[in-house]
């Protein structure tokens, strides 16, 4: 989605959204943003009242759902500081989902949804393109691969996480092979396409692999949730977490 | 013609839904040139390079051309009335006949063509044939071999200046890039499929 | 009950599925190759190219009145088809009064989607395939699965059999000796027949003239021998001015085959001229509406900028993995999920209302178009349309329960704690069919559902609030 050149608020307080599967399943990958966010001079907020961006429900098609957590959250996280998500896929529904799902609908039936689209950063892009950090602190003397998520494309994300874990002393980033194909999750696609979304992400893995690195890391918990759930099943498991979470570790 | 008028009705009724629609936009024609394709000395150094590429024969000497023909061993062919002169004496030498009329009940007779092109471009390697300057659109299509006669002059650097000189009375313009081709078979790429395998262009100074 | 491309592809042989796979991951290789080596920004081309067919499409009534006028100017008729059985009646027509008893057709996507070959047979006209694979598929009763490579689900070993059956000679798997025999085989038809039909992949408004692209050379050899020429192209198909033909052709190549050019371009705006002694003495123009008027009024109206290239197919992931039968029409993948629920109008929606679902909206078919479509909106527009309309879809889930959740601050917080049953419950039992499947090749993280949340709550000297 093409979101790189958008226009976006700046400030070292910040609002962190902490997408709902770091709420469910990922707790040491928000800590992390947390932690790196405060590093890089942040003050960050966490509203109590978050949920959801409402991605699942746009997904499949339901708008009238999707619509209503589309408001919640616009409810939840207003003002005007920028919201920091630990997910490419989450921050391309503020930027891009829900403008799609509001197209033609008028600003007050919005409720403030469109202010989501000039506060949100996926918190590398925040960091580099919004923050201006371009090194990172800290030795990892580590072989680091690399999968961009699909929905990433055409934002500032890729770069901004090569430019903060490539400048960690000692990291060696590895770009694997066909790296514009889809690792298979597309939440409900996988569920109801498993055998598509198993071929899809055993190709992924043996393209991870074929690097042989020491770690598989990404934007997007929900890709790393799926490529590790079928590794684990396929006996290849490898050490993998998110980028902010290399970058926390980094901070000792 | 009600079929006619009911479609532009049904445009005209779908376009009231959009918007007034986006302006043509303005742009740089050399925006869309493959400039790394034109690094030669010479539009016809460039041509030769390109056509090359896609497996085209470039050729500057009329000695070339008899001995490809030689070589690939063939005895009749046809030839546009016009360039009979230049070809006969020489081809006649090492036994190859040439007819300049092209006789649809022997079309799998003729082992190669001779007809002028209208026209080169030297970015994509591509030799135009129109219906004035070829003698027979069937001479140039259907022997194996085609020789494309090109004047100097004709030569033109770019896709877009190309597009831009389209004589407006010429019905129909053909540019042929390289000798024909499929890879429809698991890929494969086999040149020859229903026009010529080897396509040669000679420069006429 | 699975959905069907989900059943296609699981039934699929591995065979097939590499071929296409194969396939694919080359071509796609090759595109962004030869756009990076020649361009400083290919994105920009891409973006222009949208551009200018979205100007087109947005004034198509006067363009297709110019390229109508432009046409008929030159010499060539011009026929309007509203919708399949116009546009072949309206061939019918041509050919009879030209008593035409065999033609020769080029690849046209066009005349795939109202099938005029079967009609034509039916009508007692002798109708030849003659692009290679197309050709394969018309000996084979099959269909092409692919925009530009039609047979790329066939092995040689099938095409071998196939040539072998309909004797084309013994059986050999070479694909030269198999080329070459086609070769030899239609060259015969070609001399023989009345008219060469073939479709149009572009019409300059400016000029009339019609662009035709094959690599084989059979659109030239359709109508060299020939006195009649048909051509049927959709009405979207149009471009302003010569010149934004270079836009169109050096994208079209590149994201089609990784070509600068196809082999043969054409740009024909008539019959031939009286001085050439070969070539059609009459050329018509049947433009097809089919649909696609209607689309135009729609909200997925950008898809009617489709330059037919294959690109989105060649990079889909699902498509590399169901190949193109498993959507079921004429057109497969990306294109076709857009497509097919919209061409047929209103009565076909629910037919195919289930392929806008095939798609993990993984967004690479985006990157690719050289008309940069927003595929990937479109099928969640499509989806939203399906639910609208209560069209059920195999594999559907309802989403109001989590609307809720997600929109009760209170109950979602306890849900989340809630759930941390669940690392306790033996997932693989699970009682919903598509959830056991998907458990069935992977597994869950643990559940630390309201983790974070405590952290923060419990974390001293941060600066965070909750």
């Amino acid at each position: 989605m093409a979101t790189q050149s958008i226009e976006r608020a700046v400030n070292t307080e910040v609002q962190l959204m902490m997408t709902c599967l770091c709420d469910a399943f990922y707790a040491g990958v928000a800590e992390a943003t947390v932690r790196v966010l405060e590093a890089a001079g942040c003050r960050v907020h966490v509203p109590e009242d978050q949920t959801c961006c409402g991605q699942p429900a746009f997904n499949g098609g339901d708008f009238e759902s999707s619509r209503k957590i589309a408001q919640h959250t616009a409810k939840v996280f207003s003002g005007d500081l920028p919201i920091i998500v630990p997910s490419g896929s989450c921050a391309a529904m503020h930027l891009h989902g829900n403008g799609l799902q509001f197209e033609n609908a008028p600003d007050e039936g919005q409720m403030g949804v469109r202010s989501l689209a000039k506060r949100t950063w996926e918190v590398c892009d925040f960091l580099v393109h919004g923050l201006g950090k371009t090194t990172w602190p800290g030795r990892l003397d580590r072989r680091v691969a690399i999968h961009d998520s699909c929905h990433t494309r055409g934002s500032g994300t890729g770069a901004a996480m090569r430019t903060l874990l490539g400048s960690i002393a000692g990291v060696e980033l590895l770009e694997i092979g066909q790296a514009e194909q889809c690792c298979g999750f597309g939440g409900t696609f996988s569920v109801t396409f498993p055998h598509i979304s198993t071929g899809m992400g055993t190709l992924k893995l043996d393209e991870v692999h074929a690097k042989r690195p020491d770690m598989l890391v990404s934007g997007d918990m929900s890709c790393l949730m799926h490529l590790n759930g079928l590794a684990e099943n396929q006996e290849r498991a490898l050490p993998h977490c998110h980028a902010v979470e290399v970058l926390a570790e980094a901070l000792g | 013609m009600p079929d006619r008028d009911a479609i532009f009705k049904r445009v005209r009724t779908s376009l009231l839904q959009s918007s007034g629609g986006a302006p043509l936009p303005d742009y740089d024609p050399s925006a869309l040139v493959a400039k790394p394709r034109l690094t030669g000395a010479g539009l016809w150094e460039n041509f030769a390079q390109n056509f090359g590429a896609v497996s085209g024969r470039p050729m500057t000497e009329l000695g070339e051309v008899v001995s490809f023909l030689k070589s690939e061993g063939v005895s009749y062919g046809y030839c546009d009335l016009a360039l009979c002169e230049r070809f006969e004496t020489v081809l006649d030498e090492i036994g190859i006949e040439i007819v300049s009329t092209y006789d649809r009940e022997r079309y799998d007779d003729y082992q190669f063509g001779i007809t002028r092109a209208a026209g080169a471009i030297a970015e994509t390697g591509t030799v135009i044939l129109t219906d004035s300057s070829t003698s027979d659109r069937l001479g140039a299509l259907t022997p194996w071999i085609h020789i494309a006669v090109l004047p100097e002059a004709c030569l033109i650097e770019t896709v877009g200046e190309a597009l831009a000189s389209f004589d407006p009375d010429e019905t129909t313009i053909i540019w042929a890039t390289g000798p024909s081709k499929t890879a429809d078979i698991e890929g494969i790429l086999i040149e020859g499929v229903h026009g010529p395998g080897e396509q040669v262009c000679l420069l006429m100074l | 009950m699975p959905n069907p491309i989900e059943q296609y592809a699981r039934d699929l042989s591995e065979e097939t599925r590499e071929a296409v796979r194969k396939s694919g991951a080359l071509t796609t290789g090759q595109r962004v190759e030869i756009l990076q080596k020649d361009y400083e920004d290919p994105d920009a081309l891409r973006r222009l190219a949208g551009e200018i067919k979205q100007h087109t499409i947005d004034h198509l009534d006067s363009y297709l009145e110019q390229a109508e006028a432009s046409l008929t100017k030159a010499g060539a008729k011009v026929h309007f088809a509203s919708d399949a059985d116009s546009a072949r009646q309206c061939v019918l027509g041509i050919l009879q009064q030209s008593d035409v008893q065999r033609v020769v057709k080029s690849k046209s996507m066009a005349t795939e989607e109202i099938h005029l070959n079967p009609f034509l047979e039916k009508q007692g006209i002798e109708t030849v395939e003659t692009d290679l694979g197309e050709f394969i598929i018309q000996i084979d009763e099959d269909t092409p699965s692919h925009i530009v490579r039609p047979i790329i689900h066939k092995k040689r070993e099938e095409v071998a059999e196939s040539f072998e059956k309909h004797g084309l000679g013994d059986y050999n798997t070479d694909p030269e000796t198999i080329t070459r025999r086609a070769r030899v085989h239609l060259r015969e038809k070609y001399m023989q027949s009345g008219a060469g039909i073939t479709g149009g992949n572009f019409v300059s408004a400016e000029s009339g003239r019609i662009v035709l692209v094959t690599n084989e050379g059979n659109a030239r050899f359709s109508m060299a021998p020939n006195k009649v020429h048909i051509a049927v192209i959709g009405i979207e198909k149009i471009v302003p001015r010569d010149r934004d033909l270079a836009v169109f052709l050096n994208l079209l190549a590149r994201s089609a085959t990784a070509q600068q050019l196809t082999v043969y371009t054409q740009f024909i705006k008539g019959p031939r001229m009286p001085s050439q002694p070969s070539g059609p003495e009459e050329m018509h123009v049947v433009f097809l509406d089919n649909g696609r008027s209607q689309i135009l009024g729609e909200s997925c109206r950008e898809i009617l900028r489709c330059i037919r290239c294959g690109a989105c197919q060649n990079v889909c992931p699902v498509y590399r993995h169901a190949s193109g039968h498993a959507y079921r029409a004429v057109y497969g993948g990306p294109i076709g999920a857009v497509l097919s629920p919209l061409l047929g109008g209103k009565a076909s929606f629910p037919e195919y209302a289930d392929l806008p679902k095939a798609s993990s909206l993984c967004g690479a078919c985006r990157e690719v178009c050289p008309v940069d479509i927003p595929i990937p909106d479109m099928l969640l527009k499509l989806r939203h349309k399906g639910k609208k309309q209560g069209v059920s879809t195999p594999g559907s889930f309802p989403m109001a329960p989590f609307a809720t959740l997600a929109t009760s601050p209170t109950a979602w917080r306890t849900a989340m704690t809630a759930a941390r049953a669940m690392n306790y419950l033996p997932m693989k039992l699970a009682p919903i069919k598509p959830l056991r499947d998907w458990l069935g090749d992977r597994t869950l993280p643990k559940w630390r559902g309201g983790d974070f949340r405590r952290w923060l709550k419990t974390r001293k000297g941060n600066n965070a609030d909750a």
